[in-house]
């Protein structure tokens, strides 16, 4: 018998699509997921559901943006899940002075071969940190516009694939704004999810202060490789989508697009990026097709940031997740259809 | 099985929709001539449907457009149909765009379909099925999308008013086909299966739908106990007519006496007033004059506007065409009775069917006119008693001389019956005055005293037939004969040209069921008259001879007495017209009965639909019944679920009610989104639910909603 048919985190090659999962692999997706988010929990604590929105958009091959104040455990969550995955990982510290170059890598002339080479940057690896994202200039950071949406560097005219699977998690404080430079919409756009990690909860304070010297990103055993990682991210394209559900997210995208307040809505590339988390999101739960809660769990980290408000409703104070709110509210969500 | 079940729903309402719009302007079009004006709003109707059901799934604006740019292509269709020619098209276009309101209220019955009068009905029902297309198609409320043709339905009504018989079958067959589309319903838009559905805004919320359903019936209810004892008492009443609302035409002073004309006419014989080809000999009446207020005869009633074919008219077989020459006012000269008119603007008084054209006659204007002619049989008003229906006909004004009443009291002595008097009173005439074509004009009472008791001498005893028609008509209504005077024109068969000298005045006499019968008290030609007043000394010297007094008065009073006339027939018609109308009692009881009836009916209906839900279909619609039902539950219990929430959200919203429901989330969940994922244990599990969540909620619902639900 084939090892990698009977293997429950893979899909067949042989079969084509659409596959149609069965009950064990989403439950085998969900077992491994579980125990991914439970290591990253040890780290990181009284925050499971950001954790788990962090692994969702890991698996769904999106690109994690944290965001929140110094000191709230965005770097900490950063780190914990690229220690928790046996893949590479680099970290990039952002700051005014660095240059694309330091990102992506250089091209150097060799004395001994007598030819020019290339040396990669830290954004070869599979999990990059992208610490303080916003401190780099807008030439730096679109360094990443690139590899972010095609998993390549082009370097002198020669493209550069960066290993797979590429997930670049980046965080930024919102406070503090003297010296940074606001993402632009492009690049904020090519995040999956924009996650803000939060306060801990009273009890998650007091244990933090309790075991801080013993809980370090760098002591979280690997849970996960690569090729599990890819693979689940691949049994994820294949978990049923019902045909109302896909007017339900058009539906969504339409409102936010003819919102009041909004001057651009969520793009065709949000509706797929929210698509593909609800698929991973699905699988987490042990569940081989997608519900409408799915889509209202996952709107609000991947439209918000997407959403650009209009300037008199910017003024007023309106958020992008009270836009996607107010969507929500106004779009019917898909019901069975009754004999009567 | 979802998508075919919607479709044929959305099919069934839309054709039902359609019928109730094609039927709404075909009420108009039973007082318009032909059946261009049915053909053109039915057609309207299914363009404008086929329209708006085509682009159900695209933009409302978009469908709107289309709708706009299909109405404008329409109506210049209908314009070109129903366009004569007689003008350039773009100037009738015009016309018809800046008038069709106003002509369309107005135009006299049978109308005329012309650019300017089906215009309307035209816009109005293509604007009704558009609308009700969207609201019911697109919108899913199909009663809302059955209020513009019951709008369109209402003014079709009262368009017609009461020139067209109760439309009690038509109205029957049109809320048929309503309640047809009420029963199949359409579905709202977040029901529906077509995913390339576009919808601008978010559909109405639950609570919204229903806080309208609440109101639209209490709002009925209460219409129907107010109303109902007012409906009763309209039963029996004519509806308005919007025709009344229109000033008629105004008439100049040679119109409204043209009986000044006949001594004009008689000085200048000469003169030549119209050329006519008829198709035989007959009269041709200007102006039918019925009022006498001492000084002058004047026509009475208003002229209305009138197409080429006029109102309660048979086919126009006998026709006369006439080329003015030299004839002028308004009245237009017409063989009676008239059928139809060709070429000429023209207007009719209904009470006389007498011919006006508002922009008056000049030479060289050319009309055709199409006539049923009267035929009266003399021989069958010998014994018939005079028609006393209309007040005005015997009303005779204060200060008639003396004379008149002798002449008056002559004529009842010596002739019994009405017939034999109007016919002495005639001979009466003719046999003591002269006709003299230069008398001098006038019909006053003075005039007419003069004519009748002066002198030959001093110029009495001869005029024109303006004063033998004058006076005949007075002494006829003296006589208790209802009379009026005819201005017309004897005219020969075949082509002819009509002068001066053929113009003449006669009076006419209303009989009970024959009609108005003409007299000519006119002298015979070279005939010498005997003064009058040897006749009525010889009359006079008979004083004692007269036992016939209660003979003669009795008889008169058998033919003359109103109060007669009134016990045969008014009074019959009115006792059963009393025995005829529905009692205010039976209509209050009807109400009531039908508000009793309410809470079982939606009882019922409840149950009805229970049943299918929860019965019928796969397993995955069985729990969507299910679904569906404790969604109702939980409303009638007050908790109200939005549309915008999701299975598992409704419930944490229905855990309030402490009803049991943790399993049901999922299993609808299942049977929307995973296809085949669920099976008959399923669809029981999920009935138990339904029917344990719906019984513990029941305690919660409310006194009122229990009883009625």
């Amino acid at each position: 018998m084939d090892t990698e048919q009977t293997h429950p985190l893979k899909v067949p090659r042989a079969v084509q699509q659409p596959v149609t999962l069965n009950a064990g692999q989403a439950e085998a997706f969900a077992a491994t997921f579980e125990r991914l988010a439970a290591a990253v929990d040890t780290v990181v604590l009284g925050k499971p559901e950001v954790v788990r929105l962090a692994l969702t958009a890991m698996f769904a091959e999106g690109h994690i943006l944290l965001e929140d104040v110094p000191g709230t455990g965005k770097t900490t969550l950063a780190r914990a899940i690229a220690s928790a995955v046996s893949g590479q990982w680099r970290r990039i510290q952002f700051t005014p002075d660095l240059l694309p170059s330091d990102v992506s890598g250089v091209t150097i002339f060799n004395q001994a071969s007598g030819g020019f080479e290339f040396h990669p940057g830290p954004v070869f690896a599979n999990i990059v940190i992208a610490d303080e994202i916003n401190r780099a200039s807008p030439k730096t950071q679109s360094a990443l516009l690139e590899v972010m949406e095609e998993g390549r560097v082009t370097v002198d005219g020669q493209p550069h694939p960066v290993p797979a699977p590429f997930v670049v998690v980046a965080t930024q404080n919102p406070v503090e704004m003297d010296g940074t430079y606001r993402l632009p919409e492009a690049q904020l756009d090519r995040f999956l999810v924009k996650l803000s990690v939060g306060y801990p909860v009273e009890a998650a304070e007091i244990e933090v202060l309790r075991g801080t010297h013993q809980r370090s990103p760098e002591n979280i055993p690997a849970v996960i490789d690569t090729d599990t990682v890819a693979q689940m991210a691949e049994l994820a394209k294949h978990v049923y989508i019902a045909e109302p559900l896909y007017a339900y997210l058009v539906q969504l995208a339409n409102a936010s697009r003819a919102h009041p307040k909004v001057a651009v809505g969520v793009s065709p590339r949000g509706l797929i990026a929210l698509t593909r988390a609800a698929a991973v999101f699905a699988l987490a739960q042990g569940r081989t097709y997608i519900i409408p809660e799915d889509v209202k769990a996952l709107a609000e980290p991947v439209f918000a940031h997407r959403i650009q408000l209009a300037p008199d409703a910017a003024m007023h104070g309106a958020t992008g997740a009270g836009i996607v709110a107010e969507v929500f509210e106004s779009v019917p969500v898909p019901l069975p259809a009754s004999a009567a | 099985m979802r998508l075919s079940r919607y479709r044929f729903r959305v099919a069934a309402v839309a054709v039902c929709l359609t019928a109730l719009c094609a039927l709404a302007g075909a009420v108009a079009a039973r007082v318009y001539h032909g059946t261009v004006l049915t053909v053109l709003v039915t057609g309207a109707a299914l363009a404008a449907f086929a329209i708006g059901f085509l682009l159900r799934n695209k933009p409302s604006w978009l469908s709107a457009a289309v709708s706009f740019g299909g109405l404008a292509a329409y109506l210049l269709v209908s314009f070109v149909l129903t366009d004569d020619g007689a003008e350039p098209f773009l100037q009738t276009i015009l016309d018809a765009l800046v008038n069709a309101v106003p002509r369309t209220l107005t135009a006299l019955i049978p109308v005329e379909p012309a650019p300017d009068t089906v215009g309307v009905p035209v816009f109005l029902t293509w604007l009704a099925a558009g609308l009700a297309c969207e609201f019911a198609v697109r919108y899913g409320r199909t009663l809302l999308g059955c209020l513009p043709p019951t709008l369109l339905y209402a003014a079709g009504l009262y368009l017609v008013g009461p020139n067209a018989g109760p439309a009690v079958t038509v109205t029957v067959v049109y809320c048929l086909i309503a309640g047809a589309a009420l029963a199949v319903t359409s579905a709202p838009p977040s029901r529906r299966p077509d995913r390339d559905a576009h919808v601008d805004g978010g559909a109405p919320g639950r609570r919204a739908t229903l806080l309208g359903s609440v109101v639209g019936a209490a709002v009925l209810l209460v219409a129907v106990a107010a109303l109902a004892p007012m409906a009763t008492r309209l039963v029996t009443t004519s509806p308005g007519d919007p025709r009344e609302l229109v000033e008629p035409p105004q008439l100049t002073d040679i119109d409204l006496n043209p009986l000044v004309r006949v001594p004009e006419w008689a000085k200048n014989p000469e003169q030549e007033l119209f050329h006519a080809v008829l198709d035989g000999e007959a009269t041709m009446r200007l102006a039918v004059l019925t009022e006498y207020d001492g000084v002058t005869w004047q026509a009475g009633g208003d002229f209305r506007t009138a197409g080429s074919v006029l109102p309660g008219s048979g086919d126009g077989g006998f026709s006369a065409e006439v080329e003015i020459i030299e004839l002028g006012g308004k009245l237009v000269p017409a063989v009676a009775d008239p059928a139809t008119v060709t070429d000429l603007p023209i207007a009719v008084n209904l009470a006389t069917r007498c011919l006006l054209t508002p922009d008056g006659l000049a030479t060289g204007d050319r009309y055709t006119v199409g006539s049923d002619p009267l035929v009266v049989d003399p021989a069958s008003a010998v014994d018939a008693r005079v028609d006393l229906s209309d007040a005005v006909s015997v009303a005779v004004p204060p200060g008639a001389p003396e004379f008149m009443t002798t002449i008056a009291e002559y004529i009842t002595a010596t002739y019994d019956t009405p017939y034999e008097r109007a016919q002495g009173l005639a001979v009466f005439l003719s046999e003591h005055y002269a006709f003299d074509s230069e008398a001098p004009s006038g019909h006053d009472y003075p005039t007419l005293g003069f004519f009748l008791e002066a002198s030959v001498e001093a110029g009495g005893q001869r005029g024109t037939s303006e004063q033998f028609a004058a006076a005949y008509a007075i002494l006829a209504r003296l006589v208790g004969l209802p009379s009026r005077v005819v201005v017309g024109f004897d005219v020969p068969g075949g082509a002819s040209t009509v002068t001066a000298a053929q113009g003449l005045a006669w009076p006419e006499v209303a009989f009970d069921g024959v009609g108005w019968v003409p007299f000519d008290p006119m002298p015979a030609d070279g005939a010498m008259p005997i003064p009058p007043q040897e006749t009525l000394e010889e009359l006079e010297d008979e004083p004692s001879e007269e036992p016939e007094e209660s003979a003669g008065a009795g008889e008169a009073e058998d033919y003359n007495d109103p109060a007669l006339e009134d016990d045969g027939g008014d009074f019959d018609a009115e006792a059963a017209a009393d025995a005829e109308r529905v009692p205010a009692w039976l209509w209050w009881a009807l109400g009531a009965f039908a508000v009793v009836c309410v809470p079982l009916l939606l009882k019922a209906r409840r149950r009805w639909r229970q049943r299918r839900r929860l019965r019928g279909g796969t397993p995955a619609e069985r729990v969507a019944g299910a679904w569906s039902e404790v969604l109702d539950a939980a409303a009638r219990a007050g908790v109200r679920i939005g549309p915008h929430a999701t299975a598992e959200e409704a419930a944490a919203r229905m855990a309030s009610l402490d009803a049991g429901i943790e399993g049901m989330p999922g299993l609808v969940n299942r049977a929307a989104f995973a296809p085949g994922s669920v099976e008959e244990p399923d669809a029981e599990a999920a009935v138990r639910i339904a029917h344990g969540f719906v019984r513990a909620s029941r305690a919660r619902v409310r006194g009122w909603k229990r009883v009625l639900t």
